[in-house]
């Protein structure tokens, strides 16, 4: 018989102990073959691992189509925002006032008292070099941390997962949406998605009744032992042999042993997602909207504990070419009461500390509002980032209104600053590593 | 040199192999018809496609339009001060149902068209070519690109990368049709020399800035959606590009490129990784470099030695490759002897297991291998074989009635319960009638028609077991549940 790996840290208890809930069998040798490469993976100090009481969370919130950064936060003494803005500027009377010169949309009420209470730092004027117009093509540079002139195919938390977790849980990246994020994109894809837990799961052909179907028993064993069990397919297929030895990264296994961990992962991901979901209700109430469900959901996955850093949601419909007033004013106040309700429920969580949220956009727009009470693509936008241990303030410098690179906004701060800092300071990782060089830190943590 | 597979080792293995790599799977009446005919005489019918097989009726819609009325329209709508965002939404609205019909069209060619190697090649230069509707914005150029991919698919590589550089869809995603002589764009150069043809470390910046003056002139003519040249456009000065120098063209730089050792490397490598194996050891991409030099860079005769070769049936190739989502969905649909799933549908199971056609990530195209699979797309596979196997009866309440405007092309709610209508499959054309209270022998024949890769008997008597514990006589839906659970298994994605 194979001997047990020694349990050394905390996590590998959980991992281990989780495997022991699961499997109601004797260990078949693959997933004892399985084991042996993820403790290597362990011993790696370079793992970053929580265990979902501690250690911090990083929530990044995605405002895609390009928000009008201008009338989120609003240079409202600056004469030419309001003549660039016959229709949609925002009144000095209206404004949240941060200092003499800019001010927060009327709707962030929530979000200005957290900026009073000291917890959000609005970073200004934030973009890159060469802004791209295109959603597409911005989205994708935002997502992956590449200039603007270079196509990178893995996303900047992707490489984070690669560089910095390798053996981590798989639910260390959870995005919530049908759709993964490009910035989860990896060498070794780990993380997960769903919009809610109760999809997360395998569904069995014969309706559930309650109770676990035989056939849903079956499947469970299935992509447990992943049949493979005594050798007869791992001989037969062709890396084989390569998975037998224990390898140091996820990527040294066998095709057919990395689909095994992979569909073991998944379902360990999803029993517990679905544990966690059923038992943790919020009982802080979150007002309707897609934004207020996402968050929803991660404030009651941080609550149960799910060993995650990275979260991801976000909020659509900011392309607003035309009528943008009403619709912008929308998307404010929803941000503002999703957040709020967020906030609120992790300060009664007593997570508040641990949770820092970034939000961005692919692009901000055009200062000049078009002929049809809309704003055009633009470039350069503040980004908000909060949470409980977040140093308040004005961080980079709002741009000038009129000094403007094809009617749009200059920017002063690289988004990879943002990110490098978030990186380094917030997650404790080399940010260099990720981001491929070192971009000047920020004092927001 | 690949050397030749010996005639002995033809077998049925061989031969489901070669019809999943070189094909889009078969059934087991295929596979044994194949086996029959012998390596020479499969190998051929895969690679000598009759000539016609490329012109293949385009969709209903899809023909030029005059893009420049449209657009100029939009704006005296804009400056008469009408509501022309409408009008932009219906061209859009179009342009989604248009998408949705084209792959639909694809996918048909893939499981019944006549030519499954053209089909593949054609998947192949889309991923090699990567371009994306999401910066195209026009259904109809990503049917011409795709139409011009098939027509010289098996044909020469430095002519089908001359007529990708004139094809509008690629001109416009690369920004090609911008370049003019002051302000030269280097976009396609520099992808034309990373990604197309001889890969990064290749070729200079110097190179890149070079030959991207080669390229001015190239336009598309927006009132008839083709191609045009612009001699006046053109940069006719002396150009200095790999050693060469004079007033170079386009089609130069090409020929140059082409003739470079990476590029029949570059190719040699992205063919193997496609066709065989995720991660093909040094020797063997040199042996299919050689070889793609010894043709020349024509790719029928490249594709004939690659499909008889002994490294192809390695065991290192067979049953290594984790099926593509596309892959994924014709190969089912042949195994399972079941129509293709619905438009709609496809698509979205495209989106969600990460590779939607015609719309790739970026213009690097796919990763695939390890990277098609995360828990996220795993489970997902999952549970759409579910929905292949019995319908759209088992799909949640919430699937099968999404929100009012869930996404661009899909927010007629009422439509979509229909779009995505699927009947349940009929097992009686997997399983002989005679064997339906057989357990054991309904689970080797399923097996056999599911699996690339024969399981350990253990594993086919667990679920023998399970086919037992349903009682003696299992009804259709026993059966589809059993099919569900095979294709739930790490095993299946395998092909």
């Amino acid at each position: 018989m194979k001997t047990k790996p020694t349990l050394q840290t905390r996590r590998k208890f959980l991992r281990t102990s989780m495997l022991g809930a699961a499997a109601t069998w004797t260990l078949p040798v693959f997933l004892e073959k399985t084991f042996f490469a993820l403790d290597a993976l362990a011993a790696d100090a370079a793992t970053q691992a929580v265990t979902g009481k501690d250690g911090t969370v990083l929530v990044v919130l995605q405002m895609a189509g390009g928000n009008d950064g201008l009338n989120m936060v609003v240079p409202y003494a600056d004469d030419a925002y309001h003549v660039a803005r016959p229709r949609l500027r925002l009144a000095s009377e209206q404004v949240l006032k941060v200092d003499h010169h800019i001010a927060l949309n009327p709707k962030l009420t929530g979000v200005k008292s957290l900026y009073d209470e000291g917890h959000v730092a609005i970073v200004q004027g934030v973009g890159y070099p060469n802004p791209n117009r295109s959603h597409f093509r911005s989205t994708e540079i935002w997502q992956t941390a590449s200039d603007a002139d270079r196509t990178l195919n893995e996303g900047w938390l992707g490489r984070y997962f690669d560089n910095c977790c390798s053996g981590a849980d798989p639910t260390v990246g959870v995005a919530i949406g049908e759709e993964t994020p490009q910035a989860f994109a990896a060498k070794n894809p780990t993380g997960v998605t769903f919009s809610r837990p109760e999809q997360f799961r395998f569904r069995p052909s014969e309706p559930g009744n309650g109770q676990m179907s035989a056939e849903e028993i079956l499947f469970r064993q299935l992509n447990e032992t992943g049949g493979g069990d005594d050798g007869g397919t791992a001989a037969s297929n062709a890396g084989g042999s390569i998975g037998a030895i224990p390898g140091k990264t996820k990527s040294d296994l066998s095709t057919l042993d990395f689909l095994q961990r992979t569909a073991l992962d998944a379902q360990l991901s999803s029993d517990k997602i679905l544990a966690i979901a059923r038992k943790y209700k919020s009982t802080v109430p979150y007002p309707q909207g897609q934004l207020a469900a996402s968050l929803n959901v991660i404030a009651r996955m941080i609550a149960g504990g799910l060993p995650t850093r990275v979260y991801y949601a976000s909020q659509g419909g900011f392309d607003t070419h035309a009528g943008q007033i009403n619709t912008h004013d929308r998307l404010m106040g929803e941000f503002n009461d999703a957040v709020n309700a967020f906030v609120a429920d992790l300060k009664q969580q007593g997570n508040f500390e641990r949770v820092l949220v970034m939000t961005f956009s692919e692009f901000g727009r055009r200062v000049q509002e078009n002929a049809n009470g809309g704003t055009d693509h633009g470039a350069a936008a503040p980004m908000f980032v909060f949470g409980g241990a977040v140093k308040a303030g004005l961080f980079g410098k709002y741009p000038s209104l009129t000094d403007l690179d094809r009617g749009d906004l200059k920017f002063n701060t690289d988004f990879r600053s943002v990110y490098g800092t978030v990186l380094d300071k917030w997650l404790k990782a080399p940010s260099q590593t990720v981001l491929g060089r070192k971009f000047p830190a920020l004092g927001i943590v | 040199m690949l050397t030749p597979l010996d005639k002995s080792k033809w077998n049925e293995a061989n031969a489901a192999h070669l019809l999943n790599r070189a094909g889009f799977g078969a059934t087991p009446v295929e596979i044994e018809r194949a086996r029959q005919n012998g390596l020479a005489a499969t190998v051929r019918d895969f690679v000598e496609v009759k000539a016609d097989a490329a012109s293949v009726p385009p969709p209903a819609w899809a023909h030029p339009r005059n893009i420049r009325a449209q657009r100029m329209e939009i704006k005296a709508a804009k400056d008469r001060g009408e509501n022309f965002r409408t009008k932009i939404r219906d061209v859009r609205m179009m342009e989604g149902d248009e998408m949705i019909d084209l792959r639909r069209w694809w996918l048909d060619r893939m499981l019944n068209g006549p030519a499954p190697l053209l089909e593949k090649m054609t998947l192949f230069w889309h991923g090699h070519f990567a371009t994306s509707i999401q910066k195209v914005r026009d259904a109809y150029w990503m049917w011409l690109q795709n139409d011009t991919l098939r027509r010289n698919a098996l044909g020469n590589f430095s002519g089908l990368v001359k007529k990708i550089s004139r094809d509008p869809a690629m001109m416009i995603y690369l920004d090609l049709q911008q370049s003019r002589q002051e302000h030269p764009n280097e976009n396609w150069a520099r992808e034309l020399m990373e990604l197309f043809t001889v890969g990064i470390g290749n070729y200079t910046e110097q190179d890149i800035r070079e030959s991207a003056r080669a390229f001015t002139g190239y336009r598309i003519d927006f009132t008839t959606q083709q191609f045009r040249f612009a001699p006046f456009q053109q940069d006719h000065g002396q150009k200095k590009f790999m050693g060469r120098t004079g007033n170079l063209s386009g089609d130069d730089i090409i020929d140059t490129l082409v003739s470079r050792p990476a590029c029949a490397q570059f190719i040699g490598r992205k063919l193997w990784r496609f066709f065989a194996d995720d991660d093909p050891p040094a020797p063997i991409v040199d042996s299919v470099a050689a070889t793609i030099r010894k043709h020349n860079f024509e790719i029928r005769p490249v594709l004939r030695d690659i499909f008889s070769s002994a490294e192809f049936y390695s065991d290192r190739a067979r049953g290594s490759q984790i099926k593509s989502p596309v892959q994924y969905i014709v190969q089912t649909s042949k195994m399972l002897d079941a129509p293709a799933p619905p438009p709609l549908a496809a698509q979205n199971a495209m989106r969600q297991m990460g590779q939607i056609l015609f719309a790739p990530p970026n213009v690097k195209g796919w990763d695939g291998g390890k990277q098609w699979i995360s828990t996220s797309t795993l489970l997902f596979r999952y549970n759409f074989a579910n929905y292949l196997i019995n319908g759209d009866a088992i799909l949640p309440a919430n699937v099968r009635q999404p929100r009012q405007g869930a996404d661009v092309g899909f927010g007629r709610a009422a439509q979509y319960a229909e779009q995505i209508k699927r009947e349940p499959i009929d097992v009686a054309k997997l399983i002989p009638a005679d064997l339906r209270t057989k357990p054991r022998e309904i689970v080797g024949v399923l097996a056999k028609r599911l699996f690339q890769t024969a399981p350990a008997q253990k594993e086919l008597d667990v679920f023998a077991e399970f086919l037992e514990s349903r009682g003696p006589d299992p009804t259709d839906a026993n059966l589809r549940e059993l099919i569900h659970l095979m294709m739930s298994t790490p095993q299946f994605q395998l092909a």
